[in-house]
């Protein structure tokens, strides 16, 4: 069986594109069943985010499937195939477990380490198992993923720091006020960016937000824009203040607001509670010299990107480790393959030799039949342990191969051909008849004993 | 005797250094694993000395000393298993590795004196040792808030910002342990001044010249009630008066030096009412 990747993702496709290759518009869902009618799958799990759009397949025939793989693409997302193939990749085997556990890692997303993409690989797998589309090859690859990020997380700084200004606010605030349930924020000014700082805040679970403005029904709007904030006016702003502990000024004023005098008057009544002031407005809204008052943390814009940008450079010094780690997850992950190759002929093979056993003992049944009990289980016995020590040294060699998938190719080949052990056959029992196993062997095994 | 706990001491140093300076989890265990055996082995020391004594070895500074340590190690291990945060450790270990030196590196054992019997002795002393621990932790605590108050203010987010908890659970914890010293120095200190009259008339007839010289113009005493008051304005009035964050943070600094000015120094040189 062959592993199989074909996709699009922010680094071949522009956003566009991307967005008429989302399957979550229709469903992830419908998209394996449509996939499963056409047949061409053994199993197949869909990764889709706003950055990527993957199928990954396991299948016989890696060139017919992909064939059908893009087929699959255009006809579902309704493109033509002209527009679509200049952007798709395709990968296979060893190289589709190398992406996957790349992607899974945060090393092949746009903002590199983020952590989002471990979270949606595990929902691509949680929704083709829903669908019953990932089959055991494909549910070992996605778990060993999640493994390598995991591992790429906590064995190297790829996902540590800030990267957006949103968030290395809110770290900084963490790092004053550890968890920020019951902290006060403050936001000076309606604009978008002290919006979105303060949504990046609510998430944290702050206690409450106030937005300020010189327009009432900005900060009414603002407020109501971010869910469970208030808007105060602009008068009421040194009140508001002493009751923060998070002030974040984005106005667009000319000169600065809040001057060191100004906080300093505030600061008498809070007792010195530590003040985290961001300013993020060009021209700046608080006096840089405020942030000379001992209990206030002044950060403005540019302090910010530059936390941004060490904690990127910090993240890109860490891909060489990642990178490592991968391979050698890629390496066992290869072990684990070709092991499974020996051992679905090892299993094929026990399965002849079980089969025969048994036809052979229904056959002789109306022989057999006048012997005592202990007589039949003691027959069973035997003839079981017979098989059993045929197969002792084959199974122990077909294990022991391990080594390149050529070599087990050609055992597997050579004794499915020497026994016969076509799909066909082996499958039948499994499928058709009553499963010969349990009976015998539970009896067996209870035989031995004595 | 005093080696062995020492030896380890000094293994759970290096490993939460290591540990600080590396943030592999691995190491962070391996670091706890090894102060537990060390506080392990303290024990039995410990429990030896006071076997061989009948009291817990306090009397002497050269085993009051060892006994510091053992509650400031326990101390500290209680801080990491309710906070699970190992990063103080790659503080409080240099200091428990240069304190257990003294009593590793001086074995002789003094037997105490015969005023030095009782359980008030046992109290006053005991309590004393775990307000230091106490103090001791306090101390390390206020010091890394600063070193990463200094960071975020400088808005030179490095090194300690990115090992050491935020300033709000450093200011508390650092809090807590001034708490609990300051509970434990004043009831040392209250069996301290209830004691002596009962030594005096227990040990009549063989009145001893030390128990004799207790007074406030001892400089140990003095300096003791001089942390009391250090004590006392930081754990109840500082922060009443805005002396939160950082200036708490020296508060317990400069309290700390006080206590082992006292404890060290003043013992072994300049003392006269304490040198049992």
């Amino acid at each position: 069986m062959h592993l199989l990747l074909v996709g699009i993702s922010h680094r071949t496709a522009p956003v566009e594109l991307r967005e008429r290759l989302d399957f979550q518009a229709r469903g992830v869902a419908t998209a394996l069943r449509a996939l499963a009618a056409r047949g061409s799958t053994r199993e197949a799990v869909v990764v889709s985010t706003c950055n990527r759009a993957e199928v990954y397949a396991a299948c016989d025939d890696a060139e017919r499937t992909r064939t059908d793989l893009v087929s699959f693409l255009t006809d579902f997302h309704g493109l033509d195939s002209a527009t679509l193939r200049p952007h798709l990749y395709h990968l296979v085997d060893l190289d589709v477990t190398r992406h996957l556990f790349r992607v899974a890692a945060g090393l092949d997303s746009q903002v590199v380490g983020e952590p989002q993409i471990l979270g949606q690989v595990k929902e691509a797998l949680t929704a083709a198992s829903a669908e019953q589309a990932a089959g055991p090859l494909l549910h070992r690859l996605f778990h060993s993923s999640f493994g390598v990020g995991k591992r790429v997380r906590t064995e190297t700084g790829i996902g540590a720091g800030a990267v957006s200004i949103g968030f290395a606010a809110v770290a900084l605030a963490r790092k004053i006020f550890g968890n920020l349930n019951g902290r006060n924020v403050l936001v000076v000014g309606a604009g978008e960016m002290g919006k979105l700082t303060a949504i990046h805040m609510k998430s944290q679970g702050v206690n409450r937000i106030t937005i300020v403005s010189r327009t009432m029904a900005h900060a009414a709007r603002t407020a109501e824009a971010i869910g469970g904030a208030s808007a105060a006016p602009w008068e009421d702003i040194d009140a508001a203040l002493s009751a923060s502990d998070i002030v974040i000024t984005a106005t667009g004023a000319a000169s600065p607001i809040l001057t060191k005098g100004r906080i300093e008057t505030i600061m008498r009544p809070r007792r010195n509670q530590p003040l985290f002031i961001i300013d993020i407005a060009l021209p700046r809204d608080v006096e840089p010299a405020a942030g000379e008052i001992e209990q206030v943390f002044l950060y403005n814009i540019d302090d910010l990107q530059t936390t941004v940008r060490e904690n990127m450079a910090r993240r890109e010094s860490e891909i060489a480790r990642a990178q490592a780690i991968v391979g050698e997850e890629v390496d066992r992950f290869d072990g684990w393959l070709r092991s499974r190759g020996a051992i679905s002929t090892v299993v094929a093979l026990r399965k002849h030799f079980e089969q025969i056993r048994r036809s052979e003992l229904d056959r002789l049944e109306p022989k057999l039949a006048t012997l005592p009990p202990e007589a039949k289980e003691r027959l069973e016995d035997i003839t079981h342990l017979l098989i059993e020590k045929l197969l002792l040294t084959p199974t122990e060699q077909l294990k022991a191969l391990g080594g390149d998938p050529e070599t087990v190719g050609a055992y597997g080949e050579a004794l499915t051909r020497l026994f016969g052990l076509d799909d066909a056959e082996t499958e039948r029992p499994a499928r058709g008849r009553v499963e010969p196993f349990p009976g015998p062997k539970s009896r067996s095994s209870g035989g031995s004993g004595r | 005797m005093n080696v062995l706990p020492l030896a380890l001491y000094a293994l759970a140093c290096a490993a939460y250094v290591w540990h600080f300076a590396r943030r592999n989890p691995l190491l962070g265990r391996a670091a706890t694993t090894l102060l537990v055996a060390a506080a392990m082995a303290h024990t039995f020391v410990i429990g030896m000395e006071t076997m061989e004594f009948g009291q817990i070895p306090i009397a002497g500074t050269t085993s009051a000393i060892s006994t510091f340590v053992w509650l400031l190690a326990l101390a500290y291990l209680y801080t990491e298993m309710t906070t699970d945060e190992r990063a103080m450790g790659a503080f409080i270990l240099p200091l428990i590795v240069a304190f257990q030196a003294i009593p590793a590196l001086n074995p002789g054992v003094e037997s105490p004196a015969a005023v030095l019997q009782g359980p008030f002795f046992g109290l006053h002393v005991s309590s004393l040792m775990f307000a230091y621990a106490s103090f001791a932790l306090a101390c390390v605590i206020g010091i890394t808030y600063v070193l990463l108050f200094k960071e975020i203010k400088a808005k030179h987010l490095g090194f300690f910002y990115a090992r050491l908890p935020s300033l709000q659970i450093l200011d508390s914890m650092n809090q807590r342990a001034i708490v609990v010293g300051w509970i434990f120095l004043t009831i040392g200190l209250i069996v301290g001044a209830v004691w002596p009259p009962q030594a005096r008339i227990s040990a009549a007839g063989v009145e001893d010249p030390r128990v004799q010289a207790i007074s406030l113009l001892d400089p140990k005493i003095f300096l003791a009630l001089v942390c009391w008051l250090v004590y006392s304005f930081e754990a109840f009035a500082a922060r009443r008066i805005g002396w939160g964050g950082r200036r708490a943070a020296y508060l317990s600094a400069i309290g700390f030096v006080i206590v082992m000015l006292n404890f060290v120094p003043i013992s072994y040189f300049v003392n006269n009412s304490h040198d049992f």
